[in-house]
């Protein structure tokens, strides 16, 4: 049962300031977690070995959970809102696939981080276009056709990735792509960093500036034309700004699921409505979940584990309940 | 002068034509109704005159050709009230209303606080006052459909065009909110069209009515010029055995009814 039809903006904003504090503690704390324990008073002592693991390793790691997951929250908001879906998401509608068919194709021919980060791209924006063009072939406009068209823009792409792994260099190539794939923020380091995450920033802050054209987005393309939307042109900025957005997180991270959809709705269930507050809350549900599930894989076991695995324990049932409540509302 | 002038319009869907050569002419604080039997194609000439569907013929609004014009600047000229809003997401009364005002808006543009109490003065006009801050998505069909037409009278074009705006609503609210359309019209000095499905309600609130059958207009009533026997001639070409006439309410003024002389009712 939904909480009181009443909206509250104080009570938005008070969630807001929770969230960042949650996030800044989780943020501090994620510093020192890992298997090399760094100590704060070692590096304000000047140990400079520990300076180097923490600004060249560990900062950026958890630099990257904490935009990667903040952008995988509010991309997951916009794709649910555009697509009138609330089982869209990045890795639903196939965004995500695209996008490591599009790397592992980098890894092989293109061994550089830029090409990598350029082909996960090409990978990614493919993929939104094959989806939105066979969900377009069905013209009974089902919402549920645009994750039909997820399924089989996955599926494509996970011919295309296994493709690839059958001409990998068992060596080299083929770990590197796999260990790409599980996802993980290990291997995150500073020199690789800062491009993305760049560009990630500016399309985030575009897609906030976005979020009344995106929401007017939400309706039947008559009515939103009548109020005065380029639906063509909008609709495509806005993917191409969210699509740049995975992209550029997932070429750094490899698949990381479910963040995409758990967080817009978590962020939902609080506030009640689509406002520019909720988007941001989206991405810093996003952020929390993934440092959380980064905590997890670096402390659990011995060995690292990927990331993912903790954001589908959450993620998984949390679709099953999405589907079972049937509600077909964002 | 006329404001609006439709000139043979014809849509069709496949090679077939729906509607043919439909023309008609709205003056200035006029409100026309369109009537006619189940798709006998009202909605699909409110979609043509928006140019939301391929058709051939002419709309000028205020002397500007409609098919002319970028979306944008359509957006300024018409108002429009679906049918169904395809609206499904979780967002505040308030906020659906301000979306009309997105025509006048640059693109990184949010609306100001005289927008703001514009469209609050708007959603109380519509009795709505209590509910602007609701979700609008646990709002009753009746008042969704207000919210719409309350967002279609902030975007303020010189034409409103109102696809089954009485789709929802009370009986008792029906009248009265289209009589605050109506005076909204008057006041505003826009011209209207409504798609309706109710006649009494019609006959009530419309100055001018185009009946619509076999893919053009059959006839139009002139509630100013024609009498009650030539109106209820003509709407018996679409509507079989009816009667209609006029009773006084309670301030004295003359309202019509319309009865259905068919078997068992």
């Amino acid at each position: 049962m939904r909480r009181s039809t009443s909206l509250n903006t104080a009570k938005n904003n008070r969630y807001i300031v929770i969230g960042v504090i949650i996030l800044i503690t989780l943020f501090l704390c994620s510093l020192f977690i890992g298997r090399f324990p760094l100590s704060l008073s070692k590096m304000l002592e000047g140990d400079e070995f520990q300076i180097k693991i923490f600004w060249t390793l560990r900062f950026s790691r958890v630099l990257v959970g904490f935009i990667g997951g903040f952008a995988l929250g509010m991309a997951g908001f916009v794709f649910q809102i555009l697509f009138r879906n609330s089982l869209a998401s990045p890795d639903i509608i196939g965004v995500s696939s695209g996008a490591s068919a599009g790397a592992a194709l980098g890894i092989l021919f293109f061994p550089s981080a830029i090409a990598v980060m350029l082909c996960s791209f090409s990978g990614a924006l493919i993929a939104v276009i094959l989806a939105i063009f066979f969900s377009s072939l069905d013209r009974s406009d089902r919402k549920g056709t645009i994750i039909l068209a997820g399924i089989a823009v996955h599926s494509l792409a996970q011919t295309f990735l296994m493709i690839l792994k059958t001409i990998a260099d068992p060596e080299r190539q083929l770990a590197s792509i796999e260990y790409w794939i599980m996802g993980s923020l290990n291997g995150v380091n500073s020199h690789a960093i800062s491009s993305n995450l760049v560009l990630c920033l500016i399309c985030l802050s575009i897609l906030v500036v976005f979020n009344r054209q995106t929401l007017l987005l939400s309706q039947d393309e008559a009515e939103a034309k009548l109020l005065g939307v380029d639906v063509y042109k909008m609709r495509f900025i806005i993917l191409i700004l969210t699509t740049l957005t995975v992209s550029s997180v997932v070429s750094l991270t490899g698949l990381i699921s479910f963040v995409g959809l758990l967080a817009p709705h978590s962020a939902r269930r609080l506030t009640n409505d689509n406002s520019v507050k909720t988007f941001i809350l989206s991405g810093i549900i996003g952020g929390i979940i993934l440092l959380i599930a980064d905590i997890l894989a670096r402390s659990v076991s011995q060995t690292e584990l990927p990331v993912s695995i903790f954001t589908s324990l959450i993620g998984a049932p949390f679709l099953v309940f999405l589907i079972f409540r049937g509600r077909d509302r964002i | 002068m006329s404001l609006i002038r439709v000139l043979n319009i014809s849509v069709g869907y496949s090679k077939e034509n729906i509607l043919e050569n439909i023309s008609f002419e709205i003056k200035e604080g006029e409100l026309l109704g369109v009537i006619g039997e189940n798709g006998c194609g009202k909605s699909t000439l409110a979609k043509a005159i928006c140019n939301v569907l391929p058709h051939s013929g002419e709309v000028y609004i205020d002397e500007e050709k409609n098919e002319d014009l970028k979306f944008s600047q359509i957006a300024q000229n018409i108002s429009y009230v679906p049918q169904h809003s395809g609206l499904g997401i979780d967002i505040s009364v308030l906020d659906v209303v301000m979306m009309g005002f997105n025509s006048r808006l640059k693109t990184f543009e949010n609306p100001s606080l005289a927008m703001r109490s514009e469209a609050m003065g708007i959603i109380n006009l519509l009795g709505l006052s209590d509910k602007a801050h609701n979700n609008y998505m646990e709002l009753s069909e009746g008042q969704k459909q207000l919210v719409v037409i309350a967002r279609a009278l902030v975007s303020n074009g010189k034409l409103l065009v109102m696809d089954e705006p009485e789709n929802a609503l009370d009986f008792s609210v029906r009248f009265e909110i289209m009589n605050i359309v109506k005076k909204w019209i008057e006041n505003e000095k826009r011209a209207g069209i409504a798609i309706l499905h109710d006649i009494a309600l019609a006959l009530n609130n419309c100055d001018k009515l185009i009946l619509i059958k076999d893919k053009s207009i059959s006839s139009i009533i002139d509630m100013h010029c024609d009498t009650i026997e030539s109106m209820e001639d003509k709407l018996r070409m679409i509507y079989g055995d009816i009667s209609i006439g006029k009773v006084k309410n309670k301030k004295g003024k003359d309202i019509f009814y319309m009865v259905c002389e068919s078997e068992g009712v």
